[in-house]
């Protein structure tokens, strides 16, 4: 018996830490894979202390869950003892109701709620960023709220009542009584009730996700949004580092808190009696760490507080808004384009800029909360149908080329597309072609070229297929030579038929999970963007030798900078968006993400040319003959609402089949 | 002497439920002073209007003359022993007594002579550092002793401190109790519901029932002169039977007429009639002034415990001569060992040992313990 | 009321009156928002076309003997979302329970060492933790080269069922135990002698004292793993190869497609049902518990 719970003991903890074992691995790894160790390198650790996005999400993600748990801490346990003091039965219960919903309403349902009120309240009064630090703050500290009540409740509830009481016979004032006999009591639960709070505001992302807004991420966030391309390894080598901190921290509580120390403590205390020195006032201790302890709390906060306003309150604030990982942001030795903008700006113009970048994992997730008014950015870079979309809208703002004199080193073929044909609102960024990555160790190549590939049965539960819904009903209206926005349902219906189909041989729908599975043959076929196929090629294991083509016809997309309607400072955001057309950060963009540039800077140039190689330049650049014919024909369109969300519900029959 | 402490037609009620009905009670300096009565009495709730703890709804408590209902327990100069003697958990023996000294900010010199005097005093010399969850249940009580008094209050309030002792250190700390209070001269305000305990201690004794007083006097006035069949059957063992008062000093009870020392009731007025069971002597059967069956004797150590059947209404007799059980018994009973209580809501309920057993009076302390 | 408790009642107020406050503003308002937006359309004129859209919606769906049948599409995704859910909580106390149990019977000091190590992975990004169950799992994962190595051939996980509930019981097994070990930390050991001495055999201690004053955890433990993962959409995605689509996928895909009134619709009535049972459930282990209501 005895052995056996000791094995359960251990292979519980092991199933408990195996995740983490695996991430502590493979922080270690020379390749960017989370599935084949290819070597030993530090190389990510490095990686992570030059990624000052992703430090500066940890911070706000630190600073956040403490400020979150001082908050929650301080109300919640005042809450308690108002609770707990409560006379009327009724009362109590309903407070006990009102405490507990926070709890037994899911995350997704309190992140919606909080950021259904917040958008109202901004359209309400007008608040241009009612999403921001502060709505994320109140979320945090309303769902830590009832941890920490429901921990110092009970104790207080526990307590004997006569010892508040006695206090106050001896001559405390009941303000003396709370401090120096309540407070010393429940002080365990209200740590507790703390640590439960820092914790979950950690390691929350739901609730972040809804009420998040300009300027300020937190790393899970950051890491969601990495979906458009893929989790980076120094994301493990973060993990790791977290987890050696805590583990740190713990082992030194443990250490003091043990009873050794307790010991030397208490012979330290007798020592002091015996040399006839009377004892200290432990309750003068006591206040001095409680009042010690709130002070460190108000003033972290303040320092916050005082952090955060002081971003905003300097002259030049930026606020850019793009698609994770699609930024070249000083990592392998790359340049860090937004720094490289502050440094030229200051330089340039004699004052200080400071560029908040957050980032978005769809367009349709940045459209969200660009539609609700509750944020401000000043650039934005969505996809060319969303482009349309907001145009529509009127979300978005005309731009003053005086300030773009760069905008001439864009090629012709990027000029008068349909979803902004007087190019009045839009600076294409980048664009992509969709093509077919598939493991030539496995995949014939007489199977390979055009869509039927990923129909094909001889490759069933290898086939990758796209995890939103119109990437995946492109595919199979492209393959049946459907028009990719035609608004005649029956179209919708037939591509629906196909996916159906094709369902039975789909191993996965994915988004970034395809660069794992493809690289580490854990799939063989998949659609994805031509940039793409290079990153994976980086890193496929042994096994693996991944080829790629173009399927006719196919997904043609842009991606390009705009400003949009919130905007604070525009010709700021005009003198950023010039900049990023600039020679150095156009390539440096252009290299990170292996994306083809629309820019005549970048292509033209010998070194880009060099560094892509023959091979790659073909496929990300192929020779179209008349790009914008193409393109204007196969690219996506904004679709009306009721079409979307007719086209969701097939989506959603897809998922359901 | 003068009264330190008056209470003043109070009633206090809790959620509708009347705890105190217009009690009055003057309370003496230098006085040990008892409230006893069974749980739910208001007793307890007395002690915390005196301390502090609640305020009545209607009437005064006076502190030297001064009203005081609403002043707050910490500028009241009355300190309190709590039932489980509530010690600070997070501070050590030395610092529980220390702890009000450090309330006034007593000069450092000052304070440790006076913690040490006071553990002196319960001796608890040598325990200043031990955390106070590792002393025994005894030891605890002399903590929170010595806490209550190092304050120097005018007034002592214990709300049944004892309760939770054995019974062989119960004995100890009623007598340390009563030398303390002798020795520091403050006034003691007692509550227990232990009735043999507020006999020994008390100077005064006052019998709560129902949030009522129902009886102030010495040990000697209660348990002798019990104003009613309550306090007869609380203070005690008691015979209680109905009678009629013939005349002064004539009294008719169980069929025959006694003579009494009482007097002052009307003619043929019905009385409750008390008979101490020490009080009986058993005698032959046709000596006797009462005749009755033997239906059950206890041995107790210093005397037999006999209940007697008479009539059909069940006696005790403690006696130290051995009877039989179902012997015929005659008792006789001396003049002056007949109390007579003029009728009250009380009367029948009490003082007939039909249903008389050990264990019933145990199980109902047990309970009361457990309620409060 | 006297002055005195009056001036006390006040203290009180104040003590929690900034509680009270926000959690009027933050937690009801916020609530009614939901409601609101569930009742009215996107010109926020009144309807019940979203909650009637969420029962009658329908979609064909082709059986494994190639029928098409026709099925209530929201309805199939809250019976997924509930079975998944119901089974992790499950896993969860199974396997919770125990190890509460044994940790609750250890010496304080490994007590303490061991409810650390339980919350340390709680500290580190669930997404990214996800993530690395993804790479354990896969057919080309560690396990599976694990399995290989030893010759035990290979087992599909991933996008299995079972990877979903793995997922589920990992991210959530530590609000099972914190709640178990509370109550059984503090549990009277000598209840358990009690039992044993008055003829219990271990199975019937379990059954007839270990387990009724174990129930506020239970319910607790149930509680806190049952909510999270009924709504979760990130393990489905990432473990569930994308072919789960549950209740969270269904509400996220609903805001993602700028459809907010249906997606609150669907919120409004995961959160009246949770509710609903969560009383049923309190109210049920309340009767059955000695000494009632979990804190």
């Amino acid at each position: 018996m005895k052995k056996a719970s000791k094995i359960f003991t251990a292979l519980m903890f092991v199933f408990l830490f195996a995740p983490i074992a695996i991430l502590l691995l493979f922080s270690f790894n020379e390749a960017r894979s989370l599935s084949v160790f290819s070597g030993f390198s530090l190389k990510w650790y490095k990686e992570l202390f030059r990624d000052t996005e992703t430090l500066k999400t940890v911070r706000n993600t630190l600073v956040l869950a403490v400020c979150a748990a001082g908050v929650s801490t301080v109300m919640g346990t005042a809450a308690a003892v108002g609770i707990d003091r409560m006379r009327s039965k009724y009362l109590r219960s309903a407070m006990d109701m009102v405490t507990n919903i926070p709890m037994i309403n899911p995350d997704i349902i309190t992140g919606i709620s909080m950021m259904l009120m917040f958008v109202f309240a901004s359209r309400l009064f007008g608040f241009a960023n009612s999403l921001s630090f502060i709505t994320l703050l109140i979320a945090h500290i309303t769902f830590c709220l009832p941890y920490v009540i429901l921990q110092v409740l009970p104790k207080l509830r526990q307590m004997d009542k006569s010892l508040p009481e006695a206090a106050m016979d001896l001559g405390c004032t009941p303000w003396g009584a709370f401090w120096k006999v309540e407070l010393p009591e429940i002080m365990p639960a209200i740590v507790t009730g703390m640590i439960m709070a820092f914790t979950l505001s950690l390691d929350d992302f739901v609730i972040s996700y809804f009420t998040t807004g300009t300027g300020f991420q937190t790393l899970p966030i950051r890491i969601y949004n990495m979906t458009k391309k893929t989790v980076t390894p120094d994301m493990y080598a973060l993990a790791t580092l977290i987890f050696f901190v805590i583990l740190a921290l713990l082992l030194l509580s443990n250490l003091t808190d043990s009873e050794d120390s307790q010991k030397l403590r208490a012979a330290r205390k007798a020592k002091r009696a015996a040399s006839g020195r009377p004892p200290r006032d432990p309750r003068k201790q006591r206040i001095l760490y409680a009042c010690g302890g709130s002070l460190a709390v108000v003033a972290v906060a303040a320092a916050v507080i005082f952090a955060v306003t002081e971003t905003d309150n300097k002259p030049q604030v930026l606020n850019v808004y793009n698609w994770g990982e699609y930024i070249s942001d000083g990592s392998e030795g790359t340049l860090d384009t937004v720094k490289a903008f502050e440094v030229w700006y200051e330089e340039e113009y004699g004052r200080p800029v400071q560029v908040n970048y957050t980032t978005f994992a769809s367009n349709e997730d940045m459209y969200a909360k660009l539609s609700f008014d509750a944020v401000s950015y000043d650039v934005v870079i969505p996809s060319d149908y969303m482009i349309a979309r907001m145009i529509e809208e009127d979300m978005l703002l005309p731009l003053d080329f005086d300030n773009i004199p760069n905008y001439k080193y864009i090629a012709d073929n990027f000029h008068g597309l349909y979803y902004d044909p007087e190019d009045a609102y839009s600076v294409p960024y980048a664009y992509g072609i969709v093509g077919i990555i598939y493991n030539a160790n496995e995949v014939d190549e007489a199977d390979a070229g055009g869509w039927d590939l990923m129909w094909n049965d001889k490759y069933a539960g290898r086939i990758l297929q796209f995890n939103n819904s119109r990437d995946a009903f492109g595919t199979a209206m492209y393959r049946a030579g459907l028009d990719v926005n035609t608004t005649d349902r029956s179209a919708w219906d037939a591509a629906l038929e196909d996916l159906l189909a094709q369902r039975s041989v789909v191993r996965s729908y994915v988004q970034d999970e395809v660069y794992n599975m493809m690289e580490s043959g854990e799939a063989a076929v998949a659609a994805y963007y031509a940039g793409d196929y290079f990153t994976m090629l980086d890193a496929e294991a042994e096994n693996v030798d991944l080829r790629f083509y173009y399927p006719e016809p196919t997904n043609f997309y842009i991606d390009a900078m705009c400003i949009p309607t919130c905007c604070q400072n525009k010709e700021l955001a005009e003198i950023f968006i010039n900049f990023m057309l600039s020679e150095e950060p156009a390539i440096a963009n252009a290299e990170y993400t292996w994306y083809a540039s629309p820019n005549t800077l970048v292509y033209e140039n010998e070194d880009y040319i060099d560094e892509m190689g023959e091979d790659a330049m073909a496929i990300l650049y192929p020779d179209w003959g008349d790009f914008a014919e193409k393109y204007n024909a196969y690219a996506y369109r904004n679709l009306d609402g009721e079409l979307l969300d007719y086209i969701n519900s097939l989506w959603e029959t897809l998922k359901i089949n | 002497m003068d009264k330190i402490i008056e209470l003043k037609n109070i009633t206090k009620s809790f959620d509708g439920e009347v705890v105190l009905d217009n009690i009055s009670l003057d309370i003496y300096d230098n006085e040990f002073l008892t409230l006893l009565g069974p749980s739910g009495c208001g007793k307890t709730t007395t002690l915390r209007l005196i301390g502090g703890f609640d305020t009545p709804d209607s009437g005064d408590v006076l502190f030297m003359g001064e009203r005081i209902n609403d002043l707050p327990p910490h500028k009241r100069n009355v300190n309190t022993v709590f039932q489980r003697y509530a010690l600070f958990p997070h501070l050590n023996v030395f610092e529980n007594v220390a702890f009000p000294l450090r309330e006034r900010k007593t000069p450092r010199d000052e304070l440790e002579q006076r913690v040490n005097e006071m553990l002196a005093m319960v001796a608890l010399k040598g325990f200043e550092h031990r955390s106070v969850a590792s002393l025994s249940g005894g030891q605890q009580q002399r903590v929170a002793i010595a806490r209550a008094l190092v304050g120097k209050p005018r007034v002592l309030l214990l709300d049944e401190p004892l309760a939770a002792l054995d019974l062989k250190l119960r004995k100890d700390m009623q007598q340390e109790l009563k030398n303390i209070q002798k020795a520091t001269g403050i006034t003691f305000v007692f509550v227990t519901h232990d009735q043999e305990e507020a006999l020994s201690m008390s100077d005064t004794i006052v019998v709560m029932s129902e949030g009522r007083i129902q009886q102030i006097g010495s040990s000697q006035d209660v348990y002798n002169e019990p104003k009613n069949a309550f306090v007869a059957d609380f203070i005690g063992e008691s015979n209680i039977v109905d009678g009629v008062m013939l005349r002064d000093k004539v009294v008719s009870f169980s069929g025959h007429t006694f003579e009494c020392v009482d007097g002052g009731f009307g003619p043929s007025e019905a009385v409750d009639v008390v008979v101490r069971p020490e009080d009986v002597d058993i005698v032959a059967e046709d000596a006797g002034m009462l005749r009755g069956v033997v239906t059950s004797v206890t041995f107790m150590g210093v005397h037999y415990e006999v209940i007697v059947d008479i009539g059909g209404f069940k006696w005790m007799i403690q006696t130290t001569d051995y009877v039989g059980v179902d012997e015929r018994i005659g008792l006789y009973i001396e003049p002056d060992a007949i109390h007579i209580m003029k009728k009250s809501e009380y009367s029948g309920l009490y003082g007939d040992y039909a249903s008389f057993s050990n264990e019933f009076d145990e199980l109902a302390d047990a309970e009361s313990e457990a309620e409060e | 009321m006297t002055k005195k408790t009056a001036r006390r009642n006040l203290v009180t107020g104040v003590a929690s009156a900034p509680y009270e406050l926000w959690a009027v503003i933050f937690i009801l308002v916020p609530l009614a928002f939901v409601a609101y937006y569930a009742f009215t359309d996107n010109a926020f004129r009144f309807t019940t076309a979203n909650i009637t859209r969420f029962f009658t919606a329908t979609s064909s769906v082709t059986g494994a003997d190639g029928a098409a049948d026709e099925v209530r599409t929201y309805l199939v995704i809250t019976w997924r979302s509930v079975k998944l859910a119901v089974i992790s909580t499950i896993v969860c106390l199974l396997l919770g329970y125990p190890l509460a149990y044994i940790i609750s019977r250890s010496s304080p000091r490994a007590q303490k060492t061991m409810m650390t190590l339980i919350m340390i992975p709680m500290w580190m990004n669930f997404l990214i933790r996800t993530y690395a169950w993804m790479t354990i799992l896969q057919d080309t994962g560690i396990l599976n080269n694990l399995l290989g190595k030893l010759h035990l051939g290979r087992v599909h996980i991933i996008g299995t069922e079972a990877a979903v509930v793995i997922g589920m019981v990992y991210d959530y097994l530590p609000y099972m135990i914190l709640p178990l070990y509370s109550i059984m930390a503090k549990m009277d050991y000598r209840l358990i002698e009690a039992a044993r001495d008055l003829g219990c055999a271990p199975m019937g201690v379990l059954r007839r004292v270990i387990l009724p004053l174990s129930m506020p955890g239970v319910v607790n433990g149930v509680t806190m793993v049952l909510i999270p993962s009924i709504s979760t959409f990130y393990i489905s995605q990432k473990l569930g190869d994308g072919m789960f689509f549950l209740l969270g996928d269904a509400i996220e895909g609903q805001y993602t497609a700028n459809n907010l009134h249906f997606a609150a619709a669907i919120a409004f009535i995961l959160m009246v049902a949770l509710l609903a049972a969560m009383a049923v459930m309190r109210r049920l282990t309340n009767k059955y518990t000695y000494g009632g209501a979990a804190a």
